[in-house]
């Protein structure tokens, strides 16, 4: 059953079905992405992990309650807590998403 | 869907639970953002999705807009992404625990070299935290004041526990002088204690125990071989910057004492002035310390035993990581200005009057003085009690206008009713007058905004002063020496009132924010009334003032007239004020008239109609004086048609009345006699407008169309005009 915009945002727990996934809209999946941890590796290697807020055509991105992890010689530091931050689209390396669990999509 | 999210929430709580690996020198958990989760890599997906978005659209949530967007940091920018500069390759930073244990950090046989170099970077220090940055990104660098007991270099160790008690005072002063704010100082201490159990007779003697160490030694060899000479000449500059630091911070702690100032002020003065006799040598042996070492770009050069990054846990993650601490020179002549600030700041314990106190907060400002004088000037001026307040009041309106009620001899205040007015009138004053004061110790970029918050409160002052004045009047007429007393307080609150209205106007200039189109209506407002009706005021209190001298000299009006009249003449106070607002008021005629003439002859850049209009402008500029019933609003219209009359007239003999006006202007400055520098600079702008406009009026340049140039390097308020 071809699956609409519509029903696939009621059911985000399907993005990753592949059938649907190809004829989901860029920016349909996107919205989907709204509102769930992100985390992003930037040019300089730092990561900040936070709530993905807002983007534009050129991937800049706003990440809220944002923490901010320093890379250091054994690993990562302790995270500073940086709160809402807009990472331009050109310094972004990689995107990861956190699996959708229970917090959230289900209230 | 529900199943799903059911069945996969146990196995995430236990992946969740892995991701705790400890904790963190903080205590808090460290939870490694690498391995978290089974993070899903959607990097290309992410970037093809937003080729979707349209040129500028943004994709969010409903309840995140734009507004809440624009409060964002943005990474990788320089001025806001504080973890971009820091760290970068640099190991972290050491406590004074780890330094000393690894023996970065000597706590004993610092050479003198050492310890000169340390006393000036600590000073460097202080001095840009005076300037506003953090204490902790400039003192508390110095890995020595995180624990200064355990230093056991005697000279240091004094010099580290005065310092800790030097930024304490300061502290104080600016808390209690209450007319700072975040942009003029920062007051946290972020947990750092700054040595409460330390007397201040114990901090002070353990400098002079020094002193008298270093100077025996000095005395002890007093032919110093060639050798030797290097040692001999940085253990006399140690001893300069112990005796210094001594100082400095006695006369700060006298400053601070609140008791019986007149006596100790004098002290004060005096040690002051030692210490500013101590700061040449201190200059001239800066490179006595041991150089500082130049680090990467971002911190500039580090001297022994500072770390600039060693607070950073303690900022907010928004501040800037790195803070340019002042050279060691420039400290010094910060130093120096910054007593000689303060000794004139001591000066206002010699103003008896409101008024005069007034003039000298309002010429202080003028300077744009540091946080710390303009601290100790209010402390030092501030009355303590209520009553007091009100009876310096009280003796101000007296020695200005001289109200019958106020009078020594007068029975109006036996009548209980008028005593009450005029008594809960002066009560109502406090405020008002107080607030005026302590503007006048704001930075000059605040006092703007709070000066059109007190038009509104002398509105009200106003008008209840006409009140008082009119039943007062009545209830002098019935009596035995009827008196006028009409406009008596009314005046003596429509002074300040006027003075407020001018300092707002003015401090627009100052601070940049007209356009030269605007200066027009500007100068007009000020040229055509305000200091017309401030003259006007002082002179309706001058004359009072004589009428009552007449009166109470009345008896002895027979004995000589001829030495009445010489001692009337004598006794003219506000003279000399009003030439000098008659100068002021000719010269805003003359940039007025020059400005209409620039108008005329296309030489003003205007903005497009359709994008501004002038009458909005005009509004805005003037928005504050709208509530006000005495002096009244003036319209935008008035000011049309005033300048449209005198457009008529054309470009040349408008430039001709704008070069009269600065000849006028000139000739009443000039005969104010002892010009201070304020006068003296006014004469300058004003010599200069004359001969420009002079040259305007030959039609000089008169096809050209470049914009004339306003020059505020002479006067802050008042341009000299260029033409190019």
């Amino acid at each position: 059953m071809p699956c609409t915009p519509e029903e696939s945002s009621a059911e985000p727990m399907n993005c990753d079905d592949s059938q649907v996934k190809d004829e989901v809209s860029g920016k349909e999946k996107l919205r989907r992405w709204i509102n769930r941890q992100m985390k992003i590796e930037m040019t300089d290697g730092r990561i900040l992990v936070g709530v993905f807020l807002c983007t534009d055509r050129d991937g800049n991105i706003i990440l809220g309650s944002c923490s901010e992890y320093q890379q250091t010689d054994g690993g990562f530091d302790e995270p500073r807590l940086l709160g809402l931050v807009m990472v331009p689209g050109r310094h972004v390396v990689s995107l990861h998403l956190a699996p959708n669990n229970s917090d959230g999509e289900t209230t | 869907m529900a199943d799903n999210s059911l069945s996969s929430s146990p196995s995430n709580l236990e992946e969740d639970k892995k991701e705790y690996v400890g904790n963190s020198p903080g205590m808090s958990p460290v939870i490694l953002p690498v391995d978290s989760y089974s993070w899903e890599n959607i990097t290309e997906d992410f970037f093809n999705a937003v080729k979707d978005l349209e040129l500028g659209e943004l994709l969010h949530d409903e309840l995140f807009g734009l507004f809440e967007a624009m409060s964002a940091i943005e990474m990788m920018d320089p001025k806001m992404d504080a973890g971009m500069l820091c760290n970068r390759g640099n190991k972290a930073a050491m406590t004074f625990d780890q330094a000393v244990d690894c023996g970065q950090l000597k706590l004993q046989g610092l050479t003198f070299s050492e310890q000169i170099s340390i006393v000036d970077s600590t000073l460097a220090c202080l001095v840009s935290w005076l300037e506003g940055h953090s204490l902790v990104q400039t003192v508390f660098t110095n890995l020595y004041l995180h624990k200064p007991h355990f230093i056991q270099d005697r000279p240091l160790k004094a010099f580290c526990i005065c310092i800790y008690k030097i930024v304490d005072l300061i502290k104080d002063f600016v808390n209690r002088g209450f007319v700072f704010e975040e942009e003029d100082f920062q007051p946290t201490v972020y947990g750092y204690r700054l040595l409460p159990d330390v007397p201040e007779q114990k901090a002070v003697a353990m400098l002079r125990e020094v002193e008298d160490e270093l100077g025996r030694r000095l005395r002890s060899k007093p032919p110093p071989e060639p050798e030797e000479l290097n040692e001999f000449d940085d253990c006399l500059a140690l001893h300069a910057r112990i005796r210094f630091t001594r100082l400095f911070y006695q006369s700060l702690s006298v400053l601070n004492k609140r008791e019986n100032q007149g006596g100790n002020l004098g002290e004060c003065q005096k040690l002051l002035t030692t210490c500013a006799e101590a700061i040449p040598l201190l200059s001239k042996t800066v490179d006595r310390g041991a150089p500082p070492i130049e680090s990467d770009d971002s911190h500039g050069p580090i001297a022994i035993g500072f770390d600039p990054l060693v607070n950073q846990r303690l900022l907010p993650p928004t501040f800037p990581r790195y803070t340019r601490i002042k050279t060691r020179e420039e400290a010094y002549r910060y130093l120096d200005d910054l007593i000689a600030r303060l000794k004139q700041a001591c000066k206002i314990v010699n103003c008896t009057s409101f008024h005069s106190a007034l003039d000298m907060f309002i010429e202080m400002s003028r300077s744009n003085p540091c946080i710390v004088s303009r601290s100790v000037m209010q402390l030092l001026y501030t009355p303590q009690s209520n009553k007091s307040q009100v009876e310096a009041l009280r003796e101000a309106a007296r020695t200005f206008i001289c109200p019958p009620a106020l009078s020594h001899k007068s029975t109006l205040l036996n009548n209980p009713q008028a005593k009450e007015y005029v008594d809960s009138f002066l009560n109502h004053c406090v405020m008002p007058f107080g607030n005026l004061i302590q503007l006048c110790g704001h930075n000059r970029a605040r006092q703007r905004d709070k000066l059109a918050h007190l038009l509104e409160e002398f509105a009200t002052l106003q008008d209840e002063a006409e009140r008082v004045d009119v039943f007062l009047h009545n209830l002098s007429l019935k009596s035995e020496s009827p008196r006028p007393h009409l406009a008596c307080f009314g005046t003596w609150v429509l002074y300040p009132l006027l003075r407020i209205m001018i300092m707002f106007l003015l401090s627009g200039f100052e601070l940049e924010l007209y356009s030269t189109h605007e200066y027009p209506y500007i100068f007009w407002y000020l040229y055509e009334f305000l200091y017309g009706w401030l003259m006007s005021s002082l002179t309706r209190a001058d004359s009072f003032l004589s009428e009552q001298e007449m009166m109470s000299s009345g008896e002895g009006k027979n004995r000589s007239q001829r030495r009445n009249k010489t001692k009337k003449k004598r006794t003219r106070p506000y003279a000399r004020e009003i030439t000098l607002y008659q100068a002021l008021q000719n010269m805003c005629g003359g940039y007025y008239k020059a400005m209409l003439g620039f108008k005329l002859d296309g030489k003003v850049r205007l903005p497009h109609t359709e994008f501004d209009s002038e009458r909005v402008r005009y509004e805005h500029r003037f928005a504050p004086f709208t509530g006000l019933l005495t002096p009244p609003p003036v319209q935008y219209g008035e000011f049309r048609e005033m300048a449209a009359a005198l457009q008529q007239s054309g470009s040349t003999s408008l430039y001709l009345a704008g070069c009269k006006h600065f000849h006028t202007a000139r000739t009443f400055l000039d005969s104010i006699a002892q010009p201070d520098n304020e006068i003296q600079d006014l004469l300058r702008v004003a010599k200069t407008n004359f001969v420009v406009l002079k040259l305007l009026a030959t039609g000089h340049k008169k096809d050209s169309s470049t914009p004339p140039e306003f020059d505020f390097s002479c006067h802050h308020q008042f341009p000299i005009i260029k033409i190019c």
